[in-house]
């Protein structure tokens, strides 16, 4: 028997804020792709079959995961590679490379002579060694004698966590404030929709440093909920609040779209209550969205968070994040140039990766979808 | 002073400093016609300076207690006395010398009675006459203000009223002036012996009565002396010009000055700041060239940079009364959990560690032998355990927006994180870092703080910054909260012995004594460097002319090549 396609699902017209959005239909899938090809699959399958084909998203998915393993083994590489914890500060330590002992900071100092001072100038960490070092400062030094490659990891695993943990977060609730706002509609819909109306209004970044600023000086502290100021909680309540309406408003207007729709009747006359509407029946035709939106909004919560964090609003110092990391390197640039081009490459090959397998992603999905994440 | 410079200086003169204090408090004083002019000649002038600048808490001479302020106001707001407008490193630059006043004030009573006559026909730049009782107004206006000045006037007759509740003083009984015949006498309760310096910071640089009684910055106060600010944009800009009512040679312990306008643009980022003045954008570089680049901008400009001593103090402030720095145990494991060469390189090499709260540019300096706290961190590790606070959570504060003084508060929380509490690091932009740590609500435990005297006398640094009986509320200066009685006891005697002793060899042998008991008994703070300060000019500009003071240089004296 012919597989049904779900119904729907790549049918819907909605508007997305500020432009079309359309999604095929499998009828036309079909005729792309030769009807005995997708004979008895679904669409999720017929997906996963067009991303196989798209060797260059798999090889950015391929990226994407060696940043996130490497930075996985953050742990590891400190205690059997550069034995150098990421916030050990090791101003006076030397080095032996190849051979020779080498300060890890260049020591300088001061002596009066008949009243007039007499420098020697220091304070310059040593560059990347590649492993003449034995491990240790494989990337070099930041001014305080940390290691930039164990930084790098672990600045990387924050700034992952950051991303992810609030894309995720900000992907529920902007689900959740989606259904909700399409499908009772009314007063509950009007108050949804400023509320997106509201956030939209403010600029990202500039909403996140006011936002990060303000709880990054005496952290979050209301009710049951104590977040220190520190905590990177922080960024990832602000990211996640400041990028709801960039996946609520276009998931409303695909909502509103289905609300009406036939299946949907078919399940109230069922009995069906409202959260099992929403989330059994809307929700499965949104995935497809959902999952794209998702891929999206990591790579953009990855590059606020660096944003934030060089401007101090995000992770804050002593932690590692590789916007802290281009924040303290901005200072040595000239003369250690190491602190910051390794997190800025870091930074440039993870938001890529993601950006290029969030769009195979879209296209395996839906190949006419014209979903995008802009923001101010 | 407090600075975000990054690193002070080691003054030479200063000895000679106290000879002046004597001097000049030993009534007479010096005539206004003293022939140490400092009047540039004219062929010096030029149309337009253009610096660079760090940014400062306020452009208010009623408020500001920072280094980029005061080195603004030395030739804009003038005091009833001035400091010399000379170099340190070839003059006595301590000495006192009149200002508004004619002379440097007639001194009675002992010590308790100073009396001023102003010079006729001085102007502010609004066009208002100085007045006496303009005076009075200033010092109730810094009350009113809630100034962190304040502490300066305790020892003023008739000012109890006010100290217990500043923001409504309205006079001061031992301050009285006749505008008729332009005199101030000032009564004090008891000798001071270094009220004539006093009298020479921005706290009493005298601003109309007609002052707002609020924090007033854009435009700043109407100015007295050869420049007036006329516009302020915090933490971007400023531009002074010649004050329209200024004569010349009015005041021959003050420059004419050079330049006719002075742009500034403010900006915390010392590569951005050197790299404006290498670039010839700009003329002067008023903040400390970038620490990794100092080799190479002195190999590439070693004519257009100077390096100055001066006296000046880096340290880590501990507050007294929140644990675990109520425990003196904790303050001692501080002490010696940190390595004092190490925070010098911090700074690229600009300073000299030290383990003594005064600078050894003071005659009352005696270095404290043998080394109170050598970098030990298994002894710090015990010292924390025997006190009991271990793994204590600590907060350290720091300046966020200067590069070293960052690095400085990252240093610490690591060793603090070593020697067995759980520190965290607060970072707070420059502009505000100082108010907000003085406010006593902020409850700061521990941090990096820098102190640039006011002028030459212990007394600024033991009296002002860790003297119980002078903490406030707002503004306090006693980071941490700093309440040794039998010190406070002593540093009460000798600020207040008459002017004739205040340099004999038992006070200068006293004070050295303060100094010990508050660093070796009490670890009270943790000294760490006396700095290097740097200079840097565009090949425009002549660094022959620059005249560096005690902390700062004059910018009315720069001139072109």
């Amino acid at each position: 028997m012919q597989a049904a396609p779900p119904p729907n699902v790549f049918e819907s017209v909605a508007t997305t804020g500020q432009e079309e959005f359309t999604l095929d239909t499998a009828a036309e899938l079909a005729a792309e792709e030769g009807a005995t090809q997708i004979q008895g699959k679904s669409p999720w399958v017929l997906a996963g079959r067009r991303l196989r084909r798209n060797y260059v998203a798999l090889a950015f998915l391929g990226v994407f995961l060696l940043v996130v393993v490497c930075c996985l083994l953050a742990p590891v590489y400190v205690s059997q590679v550069s034995h150098i914890p990421q916030n050990d500060v090791r101003t006076g330590a030397v080095v032996v490379v190849s051979g020779k002992k080498v300060n890890v900071i260049s020591q300088g100092g001061t002596k009066i002579v008949n009243g007039q001072p007499v420098i020697k100038f220091g304070g310059v960490p040593i560059g990347s060694q590649w492993g003449a070092a034995g491990g240790k400062y494989i990337l070099g030094a930041d001014e305080l004698g940390r290691d930039v490659a164990t930084r790098l990891l672990y600045g990387g695993r924050n700034s992952l966590f950051i991303g992810i943990t609030s894309a995720a977060i900000c992907t529920i609730l902007s689900v959740v404030l989606a259904l909700v706002s399409a499908y009772f509609g009314g007063i509950v819909d009007w108050i949804i929709s400023r509320f997106f109306d509201l956030i939209w209004a403010f600029p990202v970044v500039l909403l996140g440093i006011a936002l990060g600023t303000a709880l990054s000086v005496n952290g979050f502290h209301h009710g049951p909920i104590n977040i220190s100021s520190g905590s990177l909680w922080i960024p990832i309540g602000v990211i996640s609040f400041v990028f709801i309406p960039y996946i609520g408003r276009p998931l409303r207007g695909q909502v509103l779209a289905l609300r009406n729709r036939e299946f949907i009747e078919a399940a109230t006359a069922q009995g069906a209550g409202p959260v099992r509407i929403m989330f059994s029946e809307l929700l499965p035709n949104v995935a497809s969205s959902v999952l794209v939106l998702f891929t999206l909004i990591v790579a953009n919560s990855i590059l606020t968070e660096v944003g934030l964090s060089f401007l101090g609003a995000g992770v804050q110092l002593p932690n590692p994040s590789w916007g802290t990391m281009i924040q303290e390197g901005s200072r040595l640039l000239s003369t250690a140039p190491q602190i910051s081009l390794f997190p800025g490459i870091a930074i440039a090959l993870t938001v890529l990766s993601l950006n290029v397998f969030g769009d195979g992603l879209r296209d395996a999905l839906d190949p006419r979808a014209k979903i995008r994440i802009e923001h101010g | 002073m407090r600075s975000k410079r990054g690193t002070s200086v080691a003054i030479a003169a200063v000895v000679a400093a106290g000879l002046a204090l004597v001097v000049s408090a030993c009534g007479g004083g010096s005539s206004g016609g003293s022939n140490n002019t400092t009047s540039a000649p004219a062929g010096k002038t030029f149309p337009t300076l253009k610096v660079v600048w760090g940014t400062t808490d306020y452009l208010d001479p009623g408020l500001s207690y920072r280094l980029a302020s005061w080195q603004l106001f030395q030739d804009v707001y003038l005091g009833l006395v001035v400091k010399a407008h000379v170099s340190c490193q070839t003059d006595n630059c301590a000495k006192i010398e009149p200002g508004l006043a004619t002379t440097t004030g007639k001194v009675t009573d002992g010590g308790k009675d100073f009396e001023f006559t102003l010079r006729k026909g001085i102007k502010y730049s609004n066009g208002e006459p100085v007045k006496a009782s303009d005076f009075k107004a200033t010092i109730i206006r810094d009350f009113k203000l809630n100034s962190p000045g304040i502490g300066f006037f305790s020892n003023i007759v008739g000012v109890d009223a006010c100290e217990a509740n500043p923001t409504k003083c309205s006079d001061i009984s031992g301050i009285v002036t006749d505008d008729t015949a332009g005199t101030v006498e000032i009564k004090l309760k008891t000798p001071e012996s270094d009220f004539l310096y006093i009298l020479s910071i921005p706290f009493t640089a005298v601003v109309p009565a007609s002052t707002p009684q609020k924090d007033t910055e854009n435009p700043p106060p109407a100015a007295n002396g050869p420049y007036y600010i006329t516009s302020y944009n915090p933490s971007k800009s400023f531009t002074i010009k010649r004050n329209p009512n200024w004569k010349k040679n009015e005041i021959p312990a003050v420059p004419n000055g050079n330049p006719d306008t002075i742009q500034g643009t403010m900006t915390d980022d010392q590569s951005q700041s050197a790299q404006l003045v290498a670039s010839g954008q700009y003329m002067y570089n008023q903040n400390l060239l970038p620490v990794d680049r100092l080799s190479f901008y002195k190999q590439k400009y070693p004519d257009q940079i100077k390096f100055f001593t001066t006296p000046s103090t880096y340290y880590f402030f501990m507050n007294t009364r929140l644990a675990p720095f109520d425990n003196l145990k904790a303050r001692q494991a501080v002490n010696y959990a940190i390595d004092r060469q190490q925070l010098v390189n911090l700074r690229g090499g600009l300073g000299v560690p030290t383990w003594n709260f005064l600078p050894p540019s003071y005659p009352q300096y005696k270095k404290i032998t043998p080394t109170p706290y050598p970098y030990d961190l298994q002894k710090a590790k015990q010292l924390v355990q025997q006190s009991g606070t271990a793994g204590q959570k600590v907060t350290v504060y720091t300046i966020s927006d200067v590069a070293v003084d960052l690095s400085t508060g990252e240093y610490l929380q690591s060793q603090l994180n070593k020697i067995g509490w759980k520190a965290s690091l607060k970072p707070i932009a420059g502009a505000n870092y100082f108010t907000i740590v003085g406010n006593q609500s902020t409850k700061a435990q521990i941090g990096f703080t820098d102190w640039f005297e006011d002028f030459p006398y212990p007394s600024d640094w033991f009296n002002v910054l860790l003297n119980g009986e002078r903490i406030t509320k707002v503004h306090n200066n006693n980071y941490g909260n700093v309440d040794v009685k039998s010190a406070n006891k002593e540093m009460n005697r000798l600020a207040s012995l008459p002017p004739d002793q205040a340099l004999s060899a038992s006070t200068n042998a006293a004070w050295a004594k303060v100094d010990r008991t508050l660093i070796v008994d009490h670890a009270a703070v943790a000294p760490y460097l006396n700095g290097i300060l740097t200079s840097f000019f565009s090949s425009k500009m002549n660094p022959d002319c620059d005249v560096f003071t005690d902390n700062q240089d004059d910018l009315a004296q720069f001139c072109l090549k």
